[in-house]
Parts: C-alpha cells; structure tokens; sequence
C-alpha cells in the first residue's frame, strides 16, 4: 500500500539490493533484541520485517540504482509474544496491551478486543482489505510512521503508549510524543515496538471511528478521526481525546480541539469557535489523494459530528 | 532451501528468502496460476492462503513460508474436478478475462471455509481486496452465494487441496 509510481525497467528476482540478504527468524522477543544489538556491533543494514505490506512494495518497486543493499532482515511474524493481548488495571484505569504484531485480521476478529474497545474492530474493517489486514500488524503501522496510518489515529484516541524494547532497556513513550516529523519517529536503531497500551474508555464514553475515503476497501484516507468523550453524570466533558489521519506530517492529537472541548457540556460547544481550533491543530495539504479545502471542511465537519452522535 | 507445503505438497524451494512468494510459486514451481496484477497489495490477483488466511503473495518474502502451508488456485479443484466454488464461477459468469478470478477464488474459498452462509455484505467484504475490470461484480456475487447454498446441501469437500490440513 504505497504510493510509489508504477515500476520500470526490468523485474528483478528478488526485488533489488536483497540478493545476499540474510533472513533471521527469532522465535521470541530477547532474540530479537539480541540480533538487532548484533547487527550494530556488526554495521549490518538491519530491517525489521512484519507483514510487508509497505516494505516489500517499497523494495520491488524501488529503482534498482536507489535500492541500497540489505545485510540483514529480521522477520518478526515468528514471536509468538508480539500477537498477545492481556488486560490490565494500573492506576485504576482498564488497559489494554496489544502486542506490536497483532494484525488487523486479529482486531477485529478478537471477541475480548470488541467486547471491550468496538472501535479498534471497526477500524480494523477499514484498513486496505482482508488480504492486507491479515499482514498488517499495529507495529508496522506505527514504525511506518505515515500520517495516513489508520491504527494510529485509533491507538492515540485511545491514549496509546509504544513500549519500545531494546537489548539495552524497555521504555514507554506516549504516542503523542512518538512522531518528530513526517515519517520520522523517536525509535533508536536497537529498538523494537513490542507492544502499544491503551486505555479501555469508560462505559458510556462516545467512541467514533470515521474514515473518508475514494472507496471503501483498498483507500488510503483523505482524512480519518478516531476519537473518544467521557463525561460526568452532569453530561460535561471530563476526558476528551482525538487522533486525525492525513491532515498533516504526523497523526494530529488535536490539542486545541481537546482544550476547548473538555470542561464543557456537548450542547453548549459553539461550532464556529469548534472549527477555528480544528483549523489550528492541522495542516491539511493538496496532493494526490485530496486538497487542502476539503479536507480541512471534512475534518471540521468529523470533529462536530464526534460530538453530536 | 525454504522447506514448505504448497498444495498439500511438501516442497523444497531453491531461492533468496527475500524473494516475494509469488515469484517463488510463479518462476520457480511453476505455479503459474496466482498472477501478478499491480504487484503492491491493492489488487489481490496474487492472493494465496498461508496458514488457511488470504494474504497477497506480493506482499510476503519466501523465507516467511518456511514450514508453513500454502494454497494455489491449483489447489482447489479435487484432482480433475473443479471444486463447487469454482464450477459456480463458470455457471454464473463469474469469469472473464481470468486475470482476477485466481484471487478470487482463493478470497471466497477462504470465506467459505469460516462462514458456511455469509451474506451479501460479508462475501462483499472477503471480496473486496480484490479487483476486477471485465465483469463487474455481481456475477461473481451470485457465484460465491450459489457456492454456499450448494455446498450447505452436498457432503463438504475437504477444503483447498487434498492433503490441505488448515481446516475452516
């Protein structure tokens, strides 16, 4: 699922630069780590590979005088501990830990999973189609770093934490926090994303998911909202949380949306002053899939209806 | 050496294991029934099963199918005989140009393995990964539903290949 021109030239068997590379299986999560630290005592070009729904387009699409050699690539799809999912209560709060290679497939096929948090099935449903959905899995997704990922603007409504393991240490960084810039994450090159942890919303909570797309299958999103409203028995807004797909260089949290929102009751929410702060969080652009005007129209027009189911 | 089941076969494939799975079924066992369509996961005329799901065989290295079980459009049919999906196709014109209809077939067989009745919009759904340009898709709708109905009032071939040991 990338956006690369189609191919020219002539086909290569296996796609260019991968030849000579060599294929390591770990069956657990300490061996992963362990060759990844490895590859860079050994300067190895490392790759860590999932379901290969953007990597491997990317390389056979790639033109061979561009394709820089791979030493090394780590198939993840054998640690059995990445598909997990476990619940638990820290702080109070109801949790979730998705493991990073739980695949969409997984999602929105796993009864605890839409018993608890309905929206991640939903979402799942959305990316690409079944053929895509049983490869692709969150850590991928998320490693990408594109801001047109589905997952992400899920996970971050949903308050999402990566926890990052490296030979080294294991560290958790909210995924607010995760992208630095278009494409560009706070991953260092010994780190795997082993899991993503949510927060379970509170019953009663108003959970959307909402994709605007060419089509329905096989459509990467002109714009997508995820977003999660709880509220007090009084009806005002004590949590509210937001993740906007392809309306900028990275997910958008959409801060401005979340201060204004929170603290008030939903009927007493002005659309006008509701739109100016929707227009303050993103950057929508004009490329190839839609323009800058309509999306910053259909992103308004999401975050006003996430309010008003 | 990648070690692998493709058909119910065991086989023993001779390639890079950064090769794509398709190219490994089409250029080195000569099964050339999975064909290439876009080539980048938005068309599914590649689709194969893997462990019993649909994946695009473009989108898969080989070295990620050692041990695992792989099922072809060659798999389907039960020795000679086309299997009730694929019978249905031809009755209801599901078939044109025949480039999409391996994956297709390979989407509905693994549809039908996991929903013995799905309903119009399910079968839409396990579909929907995979494009067609002659028929449009309604006939082949109506195969994949024909398909179910028959199957629910026959004895149920063992699904994919003969010595396929997925299950539904």
């Amino acid at each position: 699922m990338s956006m690369i021109p189609p191919r020219e030239g002539v086909r290569t068997f296996p796609p260019s630069g991968l030849a000579k590379t060599e294929l390591a299986s770990p069956r657990t999560i300490d061996e992963a780590c362990e060759l990844l630290a490895r590859s860079g005592v050994e300067g190895k070009r490392t790759v860590m590979l999932a379901g290969g729904t953007d990597w491997i387009v990317d390389r056979q699409l790639m033109p061979a005088e561009k394709a820089v050699p791979v030493d090394r690539v780590i198939d993840l799809t054998r640690v059995e501990a990445l598909s997990s999912i476990a619940f638990h209560e820290t702080n109070g709060e109801r949790r979730m830990t998705l493991g990073g290679g739980v695949t969409y497939w997984a999602l929105r096929r796993d009864a605890r999973v839409l018993g608890t948090v309905p929206m991640l099935g939903v979402m799942a449903r959305d990316v690409g189609a079944v053929q895509i959905q049983t490869r692709g899995t969150l850590a991928g997704n998320i490693a990408t770093a594109s801001p047109a990922a589905d997952g992400v603007p899920a996970l971050m409504a949903l308050d999402g934490v990566v926890v990052l393991t490296s030979a080294r240490e294991q560290r958790r960084v909210p995924l607010e926090e995760f992208f630095t810039a278009y494409r560009k994450t706070v991953m260092q090159k010994d780190e795997l994303i082993t899991a993503i942890d949510v927060r379970v919303p509170n019953d009663g909570a108003i959970v959307t998911w909402r994709k605007v797309g060419t089509r329905l299958a096989q459509a990467i999103s002109k714009v997508a909202l995820a977003a999660v409203i709880e509220r007090d028995a009084s009806g005002v807004v004590t949590r509210a949380r937001f993740g906007m797909a392809s309306v900028g260089p990275v997910t958008a949290p959409m801060v401005n949306v979340r201060s204004l929102v929170e603290g008030k009751t939903l009927a007493s929410i002005d659309r006008a002053a509701l739109g100016a702060a929707v227009a303050k969080d993103i950057t929508p652009i004009d490329d190839v899939r839609s323009t800058g005007e309509y999306r910053l129209h259909v992103a308004k027009a999401l975050v006003w209806r996430a309010l008003h189911p | 050496m990648i070690r692998l089941v493709v058909n119910g076969r065991a086989q023993q494939v001779d390639a890079p294991p950064l090769a794509r799975l398709l190219d490994a079924l089409r250029l080195t066992l000569g099964l050339t029934g999975t064909k290439e369509g876009c080539g980048e996961g938005e068309c599914g005329a590649c689709t194969v099963l893997l462990d019993g799901v649909p994946v695009n065989s473009c989108l898969v290295a080989i070295g990620q199918c050692e041990g695992r079980e792989i099922v072809t459009v060659e798999g389907l049919a039960i020795g000679e005989e086309l299997s009730e999906l694929q019978k249905c196709f031809v009755d209801s014109g599901g078939a044109q140009c025949g480039i999409c209809t391996p994956g297709m077939l390979i989407s509905a067989d693994a549809l039908l393995r996991d929903n013995e009745a799905p309903t119009e919009d399910e079968v839409r759904d396990a579909i929907a990964g995979n494009l067609c340009r002659c028929t449009g898709y309604q006939r082949i709708v109506d195969a994949i539903g024909d398909a179910a109905v028959k199957l629910a009032t026959i004895q149920k071939p063992a699904p994919g290949a003969s010595g396929d040991k997925s299950g539904a």
